[in-house]
């Protein structure tokens, strides 16, 4: 039987029990729309935190050995008490494009005279490093500006300044501590309030790397050296490049996908991604595989005579899944265009987190509010392709056991 | 009565000699450590320590070294203690934090924070932070009342520290919320000075050793002028204090147990 031929037999089958094929399509929908609406979610949700987290961390980190044991704890003592040399090295790499030094503390704020308990994540680098690797200049709010890296200002996040009631123009006081420990003021100018919907920005404190220095005590140093390549997906090669430099070979240097959260983020985000895909096609395939046997139980007979005529096994197994692949194609464009409207409405509007939930968050994802759906083409051509995949999986086994049907026995069976 | 005498003494050496407190109101003159006859009690040796320890106020000059995992940093402090539980310090040097001044009156401490004109009270987990890093923390410098009858002394024997004899007191704490609900100190037979003391968890892990050593005679009285603490949390950190001047009695030319005092430049 030549191949045009069983395709016309598959597309007949196809229209001959509407309601079926109609149920058959409509697990293909189903499968594939949702598909779609999970998938643009997962991208949405995950995909500008990755841009955000990498932006902020580096692509690559420079560290102490022992900071990077005890990172939770932030041990300032570990830290990088000589980093010009360094930065000097690690810009004549190949593929760096940028080199940050930077420290990372806790403070409290206050505006007014006695000290009080806002606490905040101190985040002490260039401007550079804060407007145009993070570009959160883009997200103060009216009427503030970024600090100069000269300057005793400082720039906080929109939920600091709020607790601490400061006011762009205030002058403020943050208490950190040395690195060995013992408490350590500084003033300051607010001259900006950033506020991005994310609970890592918003509950920050911004200040100039050398004002940062002088709090901790690290006159000449920093807590980690972040660099930069041209794609945050580089950075493993990067990280590579960089480790066999003889000047860092005491030093950790890690990819930020090899460092907390992200190195148990990555696994548990493509676990989601698999168990979500495969749940899909397992149900989907589960309604189609029905209906298929359904099917095959009904045409015995028929299958018998074709057999009896000369169709092959193959052939049998083809008419059937030729015919679950029409049924296929069909559900799958109808499902993605069903999806993408669900999708398009979260991409556009997005879903509002409570600032509770970014508080909790924001710590260690850099997390924002609204939540929007991102979609492109590669949504669409996987969810395409998990329908195809559903209907293929869902009639292998009726085609098979049409196959396995001997023409006598069919034909005797009278169905 | 018992337990009050024993913080006076058990402490002595150590915020004593960081000029945190001027103990009790106890007699001016040295006392001069008499034999007791038959083994004494707890109560009668802490006592004992009061007499050569006390006094109502007292000035001194010290030097505190800190012993961080990378660094080492000296600091110059200039303390006044007065009666029982007020007491005041002025840091010298080094620049970065020369004119940062600490108060505590009663059980509230008070920190000047002279590179912005700022004071900072002192509560809560800051209590816990080491004093300038050192591995003698703000609480252990508070020494208040409430901690005064916190804990039951009891002798375990003799033990020899330094080649000196002393006796081996061991203090439990009636309510375990105290930051030390265990506290071990060995106490000179002939001079009544502590000599040694380690700070204990609910847990049985020890916290913190102090060590007094180096006993000199200051305006007639013996009084250990060389600590060393060991915060066994912070690896590789030692933090020795050592007294340079030492005075008793003394009449202070101005009110530094205030606020004013803490927020003058």
């Amino acid at each position: 039987m030549s191949d045009r031929t069983l395709l016309k037999l598959a597309l007949r089958n196809a229209t001959r029990r509407p309601m079926r094929t109609a149920l058959t399509a409509g697990m293909v929908v189903a499968g594939t729309a949702l598909l779609v609406i999970c998938l643009s979610w997962l991208q949405g949700m995950f995909g500008p935190m990755l841009r955000d987290a990498t932006n902020a961390a580096g692509h690559v980190a420079v560290r102490q050995q022992a900071y990077v044991e005890r990172e939770q704890l932030m041990p300032l003592y570990e830290n990088l008490p000589e980093t010009a040399p360094l930065v000097q090295i690690i810009r004549q790499q190949p593929g760096v494009v940028d080199v940050q030094p930077r420290i990372a503390t806790g403070g409290t704020l206050t505006i007014g005279e006695e000290i009080g308990e806002v606490f905040g994540l101190v985040d002490g680098a260039s401007k550079a490093y804060f407007t145009e690797r993070q570009n959160l200049d883009a997200d103060l709010v009216a009427g503030g500006r970024w600090f100069e890296d000269d300057a005793e200002e400082m720039v906080l996040g929109a939920k600091v300044a709020e607790e601490a009631g400061a006011k762009v123009g205030d002058e403020a006081v943050l208490l950190g501590a040395t690195q060995d420990g013992s408490l350590s003021p500084i003033k300051g100018r607010v001259v900006g309030i950033v506020s991005a919907g994310s609970g890592a920005i918003d509950r920050s404190i911004y200040i100039p790397l050398a004002r940062a220095r002088w709090m901790t005590d690290i006159p000449d140093g920093a807590i980690e050296l972040l660099v930069y390549g041209a794609d945050y997906e580089d950075a493993t090669a990067l990280a590579a490049t960089l480790s066999a430099v003889p000047a860092l070979s005491e030093l950790a240097v890690q990819a930020w996908s090899t460092r907390p959260p992200w190195s148990q983020m990555g696994p548990m985000v493509d676990g989601i991604w698999a168990f979500l895909v495969f749940v899909t096609i397992f149900l989907a395939a589960l309604g189609i595989w029905n209906t298929m046997m359904m099917s095959v139980l009904e045409r015995t007979d028929e299958i018998g005579v074709l057999r009896a005529m000369g169709l092959r096994r193959r052939g049998a197994v083809g008419l059937f899944v030729v015919e679950a692949l029409v049924i296929g194609v069909v559900g799958s464009l109808v499902g993605v265009a069903v999806g993408a409207v669900p999708a398009w409405y979260l991409a556009t509007h997005g879903i509002e987190l409570s600032e509770q939930v970014t508080a909790n968050m924001g710590g260690q994802f850099p997390i924002r509010t609204t939540i929007k759906a991102a979609l492109d083409g590669g949504i669409f051509a996987s969810a395409f392709a998990c329908g195809l995949l559903m209907a293929l999986i869902g009639s292998l086994l009726p085609a098979i056991r049409a196959a396995l049907i001997s023409p006598v026995t069919a034909m005797r069976s009278g169905r | 009565m018992f337990a009050s005498t024993f913080e006076k003494s058990l402490l002595i050496a150590a915020w004593v000699s960081l000029g945190g407190l001027a103990l009790a109101q106890a007699p001016e003159a040295p006392a001069e450590p008499a034999p007791v006859a038959a083994e004494p009690t707890a109560e009668q040796i802490l006592d004992r320590i009061d007499q050569n320890m006390v006094s109502e106020s007292r000035t001194a000059k010290m030097t505190m070294t800190v012993e961080g995992k990378r660094r080492t940093r000296t600091y110059r402090i200039e303390s006044y203690g007065r009666g029982e539980t007020d007491s005041a310090m002025v840091y010298l040097a080094p620049a970065r934090d020369k004119g940062t001044k600490m108060l505590k009156l009663g059980d509230e401490m008070w920190l000047y924070l002279r590179t912005v004109d700022r004071v900072q009270k002192l509560s809560g987990h800051m209590l816990r932070e080491g004093m300038m890093g050192s591995d003698i923390s703000y609480e252990d410098m508070m020494n208040g009342e409430d901690l005064r009858s916190a804990y039951k002394a009891s002798i375990e024997g003799s033990e020899t520290v330094d080649g000196r004899d002393t006796w081996k007191l061991v203090l439990v704490a009636h309510d375990d919320t105290v930051a030390y609900p265990k506290r071990v100190s060995w106490i000179d037979k002939e001079l009544y000075i502590p000599l040694k003391q380690e700070l204990f968890a609910l847990s049985g892990m020890k916290l913190k050793t102090w060590t007094m050593s180096d006993i000199k005679p200051f305006d007639g009285r013996m009084y250990p002028t060389r600590m060393t603490v060991e915060d066994h949390l912070k690896k590789g950190s030692k933090t020795t204090v050592t007294f340079d001047e030492l005075k008793f009695g003394v009449k202070f030319a101005r009110e530094v147990f205030s606020r004013r005092w803490l927020e003058r430049r």
